[in-house]
C-alpha cells in the first residue's frame, strides 16, 4: 500500500514537470512573443524592441526556463511579464475564485447526476430512463457556451435576476462574487452531469445484474436496502474515475464559460496569458493544473481502493 | 467618375455561398435571437443613424464596457499601451481636430509659422490647471513634446514627430508661449500634434504618468488598474466647463459577446472599441435597453498588396487587381451595402485634403494588364481572420469579383491572435484595416512613405515622397491641397494598397444614453449624458 502511494507520487511528480516543459516548448512553437501580442498592430520594430529590452526578453529561452525552475522550485513563480505582478498572488485569487464555481459544480452535478444515473439504470429503457438519457445527450452535445448565452438570455435579460457578465475583479470579496457563480455552475454542470449520468447508469444496469444483486434480492431484501447497500457501493466505482476527470477538467476547461461571464478565474487567465504568451503565468497555471489533475486522479485511484475490498489485497481486514 | 456615396445600385447579388460563410460568425448571435428566423435579412430594420440627443439628466454615471489592451496597459498618452477610453477624458493637446477634420484651438489658442515653415510659435490658453492644481504652461507642452520624440520611449507618433523636432530646439519664452524649430519645414505641424499620443502631461510626470493620469481634461482619475476597473470623476476647474456626466467607470471585459451581454442585461451603458457584427447589432437594436448608434466612416478597410513580394512586384499587377473589383459588390456583401467606397484611397471623403479621383472597374483591363505582365491566370492567396467582423465577408466578396477577371482567390482564415504580427506585412495579400481621424498628411506619410515602420504595402517610391515633402513646404494651402491629391492619385493608381470602403463602426450603447459622438475614437466627453 505505501509503496504503491508513492510511486504514484513519484509518477505524480514526473507528470508535473513534463506537463511544465511541454508549455515552455509549445509556447516557444507559438507564433509571436509577448512583445509583438502586446503591441499588435503597433509592432514596429522599434518599439518591439524597446518592449524586449524591458521585458528581459532578449536572453536565450532555455536559460530563461532554468531560471523558471529553479525559481518555481523555491515556491517563487515569477513575475507576469505583462503586468509585472506576482505570478503567484495573482494566480491564487483566480484560483480562489475558480474554485467558487468548481466546489458549487462538483457539489451540483455529482449529486444529480448519481441520482439521475441510478434512476435511469433502476428503469433501464422505461420512460424515466428515455427523458433522462434524452436530456444528457442534449447537454453533452451543445457546448458550453451556447448553454451559457441561453442562461443569460434567459435569467439576466428575460427575466434579469442574476448578472450577465462579472463586473469585479479578481481581488474581490467572495461575498460579491457569489451571484456571479450561479450562471456559470448551471452551465458547467449541464455538460459534466452528462457524462457522470451516463457511466452511473451502465454500472447500475450492470450491478444490478449481477449475482450478488440477485442473490441479495432472493434473501428477500427491498429494492431500495438492494439499491443503496449492495449495487450502489460497486457502481459508484468505475463512476468515480469519470469524476475525477471531470473535477480536473473544470479546474483547466472552465476557460470558455469564464471568458463569456467575463469571470476573473484561473481559465480567463489562462486564456490571457496564452493571447500574450506570457510565459511564467502560463507555466504556473501548466503546473497547478497539472497537478490538480493529478491528485485527482490519485484521490480516485485511492477512493476505489476503499471502495473495493478486492484491491485492498495485502491489507487484514478491518473486522 | 466618383462613384457617389449614396447611389441606391439594384439589390445586391450576394453568391450564396459568400453569404453562408460569412453568416458563419453570427451563429453565436443568433442563438439570441428567438422568433425572428421566419424574418430573412432583407426583412431587418435598419439600424439608426445616429444617438439620441437632448436635454440630458444633471450628472450621472456612465458605465462603459471596454477591451482591455493588455495587463501591461497604462494612462500615459505617448505610448503604444495606452488605455484608449480615458486618454480623451483625462487629458488635452494643443491642437484638437474638429468634425470636418479641420485643426482647432485646444490648449493652444492659435499658431503661427514663419515664412519657411520651420519655426511655429503656439500661444497658449491661460489659466488652465492640472487636477493636482499645478498651472498649466509652456514648460510642459515642450515636456511633452520631448517625451513624444525619446527614442527610449517608442511613442507611435514619435516615427512621425522624430524627423521633425530636435528636442533641444523645442523653446519656452513665456509660459504662455511655446515655439518649435523644426529641423525640415512643415506646413502642417499643427495637424500633427491632433494625434492621441500628444496628450499634453505635467512637466516632469514622465515616470508616473501610467498610474496617475494627471492631465487638463474634463475628467480626473479616481481609480485605474491595467486590464481591470477603472473610474473618472468630473473635474470641475476643466476649462471649457464642467462635463455633464459626474462619473464614468470602466470595466475591461476581453471577450465580444461578454460586452454584448453586459449591455443587453443593462450592466453597462456602453461598450467601446467594439464594431459589432450586424447580426448582433439588430439583437442590439431589438432590445428594450440598448441600441445601435454610428460611428460615421470610422474605418477603412485595406487589402494590402505587398509589393516586395511576387507577383506584387510589378506596378501592372497591382493595378490589375484594382480594376478587378467592384468596390460596390464588396460593401453590399461585407457591409450590407452601408458604407462608402474607398475608390483605392485612403483619405477619409469630404475631409479637407481628400480628392475625389477615382478608376472605373475594368475587369477586361484587368486581364489584358495580367497578360501583358506574364500572368495568364493569377492564383494567390488571401488572408484573413476573425479579429474584425468584416475581414472574412470582404475578402469572399473580392474573390467572387475578380474571377471575371481571371484571377483565382483562395481565401486562407488564420488565427486572430497573432494575425498582427504573422500575416500583416508578410503574406502577399490579406485583409486589414485602420482607423480613421489621423490627417492627410500624417495618413500619407505614416502608411504610405517609404521606410515608415507602418508602411504596410512596403511601397517605397521616391517620387511620391518628394510630393509629400513639397507639400509639407508649400505655405499657399490651394498649391498645399494640390499637391496631397496628386500624392493620392499616386496611391490609386501606383500604390499597393486596395482601399475597397470606409465603413461605419456600430456602437452598442443604452437608449439611456444621450449626445454619443465619437469621431474616429474620440468621444465628447464633455456632452455625453444620460436621459433624465
Amino acid at each position: 500500500m505505501i509503496v504503491y502511494i508513492s510511486r504514484r507520487l513519484l509518477s505524480a511528480v514526473v507528470t508535473v514537470l513534463l506537463a511544465s516543459v511541454i508549455v515552455f516548448a509549445a509556447v516557444q512553437l507559438l507564433p509571436g512573443d509577448v512583445a509583438t501580442q502586446v503591441l499588435g498592430q503597433d509592432a514596429t520594430p522599434d518599439a518591439v524592441a524597446a518592449l524586449r529590452e524591458q521585458m528581459g526578453l532578449n536572453r536565450p529561452a532555455a536559460l530563461r526556463f532554468v531560471d523558471w525552475v529553479t525559481g518555481a522550485v523555491r515556491g517563487d513563480f515569477g513575475v507576469s511579464l505583462v503586468s509585472g505582478e506576482p505570478v503567484a498572488a495573482t494566480l491564487w485569487l483566480h484560483l480562489r475564485n475558480t474554485m467558487l464555481i468548481a466546489v458549487a459544480t462538483i457539489a451540483v452535478a455529482v449529486t444529480s447526476s448519481i441520482v439521475l444515473g441510478v434512476l435511469a439504470g433502476l428503469y433501464r429503457d422505461r420512460w424515466p430512463d428515455t427523458v433522462i438519457s434524452t436530456l444528457t445527450l442534449v447537454g453533452m452535445s451543445v457546448p458550453e457556451f451556447v448553454v451559457a448565452t441561453l442562461l443569460v438570455l434567459a435569467l439576466s435579460i428575460t427575466v434579469p435576476v442574476l448578472p450577465a457578465v462579472v463586473l469585479d475583479e479578481a481581488s474581490a470579496p467572495v461575498a460579491d462574487l457569489l451571484p456571479a457563480v450561479v450562471l456559470p455552475t448551471i452551465a458547467l454542470s449541464v455538460v459534466m452531469t452528462a457524462y457522470i449520468v451516463r457511466m452511473t447508469r451502465t454500472s447500475v444496469i450492470d450491478v444490478m445484474a449481477s449475482e450478488f444483486v440477485t442473490t441479495a434480492r432472493l434473501k428477500g431484501l427491498g429494492t431500495g436496502r438492494v439499491v443503496v447497500r449492495h449495487a450502489l457501493p460497486s457502481a459508484l466505482l468505475p463512476t468515480l474515475n469519470v469524476i475525477a476527470m471531470n473535477v480536473a477538467w473544470l479546474v483547466g476547461g472552465v476557460a470558455v464559460v469564464e471568458n463569456v461571464f467575463n469571470y476573473p478565474g484561473v481559465g480567463r487567465m489562462l486564456l490571457e496569458a496564452v493571447h500574450n504568451r506570457d510565459l511564467p503565468v502560463l507555466q504556473a497555471i501548466a503546473v497547478v493544473s497539472a497537478a490538480v489533475y493529478v491528485l485527482c486522479n490519485l484521490a480516485a485511484d485511492l477512493g476505489a481502493m476503499a471502495l473495493n475490498p478486492r484491491l485492498r489485497t495485502g491489507e487484514r481486514s478491518a473486522r | 467618375m466618383p462613384r457617389s456615396p449614396g447611389a441606391e445600385g439594384a439589390p445586391p447579388r450576394i453568391p450564396r455561398r459568400t453569404a453562408l460563410l460569412g453568416g458563419a460568425g453570427a451563429l453565436g448571435a443568433a442563438v439570441l435571437l428567438p422568433g425572428c428566423a421566419s424574418s430573412g435579412p432583407r426583412a431587418a430594420p435598419a439600424l439608426p443613424e445616429a444617438a439620441a440627443t437632448g436635454a440630458t439628466a444633471d450628472g450621472g454615471v456612465l458605465r462603459m464596457a471596454r477591451p482591455p489592451a493588455s495587463q501591461a496597459e497604462t494612462l500615459d498618452p505617448a505610448s503604444s499601451l495606452s488605455a484608449y477610453e480615458y486618454l480623451g477624458a483625462l487629458y488635452s493637446r494643443l491642437v484638437r481636430m474638429d468634425a470636418e477634420g479641420h485643426t482647432a484651438p485646444d490648449l493652444a489658442t492659435g499658431w503661427e509659422a514663419d515664412d519657411a515653415g520651420l519655426v511655429w510659435t503656439f500661444r497658449l490658453r491661460d489659466g488652465v490647471r492640472f487636477h493636482d492644481g499645478r498651472r498649466f504652461t509652456s514648460a510642459d507642452a515642450a515636456y511633452t513634446l520631448r517625451r513624444i520624440v525619446d527614442p527610449d520611449l517608442a511613442s507611435p507618433q514619435g516615427t512621425v514627430l522624430g524627423p521633425l523636432i530636435d528636442p533641444g530646439r523645442v523653446h519656452t519664452p513665456e509660459p504662455g508661449v511655446l515655439v518649435v524649430e523644426l529641423t525640415t519645414p512643415n506646413f502642417e505641424f499643427p495637424a500633427l500634434l491632433t494625434n492621441y499620443n500628444c496628450y499634453v502631461v505635467p512637466d516632469g510626470d514622465g515616470d508616473t504618468i501610467g498610474s496617475t493620469g494627471i492631465g487638463t481634461g474634463p475628467f480626473r482619475l479616481d481609480s485605474f488598474s491595467p486590464g481591470g476597473r477603472g473610474r473618472i470623476v468630473a473635474y470641475d476647474d476643466h476649462w471649457e466647463g464642467p462635463p455633464t456626466l459626474d462619473a464614468i467607470e470602466m470595466f475591461s471585459m476581453t471577450d465580444n459577446q461578454a460586452r454584448t451581454n453586459a449591455l443587453l442585461a443593462g450592466q453597462v451603458d456602453l461598450i467601446s472599441q467594439t464594431n459589432l457584427d450586424f447580426a448582433t447589432a439588430r439583437v442590439v437594436e431589438a432590445s428594450d435597453r440598448a441600441t445601435i448608434a454610428r460611428s460615421v466612416n470610422a474605418q477603412w478597410y485595406v487589402l494590402p498588396m505587398l509589393t516586395t513580394a511576387e507577383p506584387f512586384t510589378d506596378a501592372r499587377v497591382r493595378q490589375a487587381m484594382k480594376l478587378a473589383y467592384d468596390p460596390r459588390h464588396i460593401i453590399d456583401v461585407a457591409l450590407q451595402g452601408t458604407g462608402v467606397p474607398g475608390n483605392d484611397n485612403p483619405v477619409p471623403p469630404d475631409t479637407p485634403y481628400w480628392t475625389d479621383y477615382a478608376v472605373e472597374r475594368d475587369p477586361e483591363r484587368a486581364r489584358a494588364l495580367l497578360a501583358e505582365a506574364g500572368h495568364e491566370r493569377l492564383s494567390m492567396e488571401l488572408y484573413t481572420s476573425s479579429y474584425d467582423p468584416v475581414f472574412t465577408p470582404m475578402a469572399l466578396a473580392y474573390r467572387d469579383s475578380v474571377a471575371e477577371a481571371g484571377i483565382d482567390i483562395t481565401v486562407r482564415n488564420t488565427s486572430a491572435d497573432s494575425y498582427y504580427t504573422q500575416i500583416w506585412m508578410q503574406k502577399p495579400l490579406m485583409a486589414t484595416y485602420w482607423y480613421t481621424g489621423r490627417p492627410a498628411d500624417q495618413l500619407l506619410n505614416q502608411v504610405f512613405r517609404s521606410g515608415s515602420s507602418y508602411n504596410e504595402t512596403a511601397w517605397a517610391d521616391d517620387a511620391f515622397d518628394d510630393l509629400l515633402d513639397a507639400a509639407r513646404a508649400t505655405a499657399d494651402e490651394d498649391r498645399r491641397r494640390t499637391l496631397y491629391q496628386d500624392a493620392q492619385r499616386m496611391v490609386v493608381d501606383e500604390g499597393g494598397a486596395m482601399t475597397p470602403m470606409f465603413a461605419d463602426r456600430l456602437v452598442g450603447l443604452s437608449r439611456d444614453v444621450l449626445n454619443y459622438h465619437e469621431s474616429g475614437f474620440e468621444f465628447d466627453y464633455l456632452n455625453i449624458g444620460l436621459r433624465p
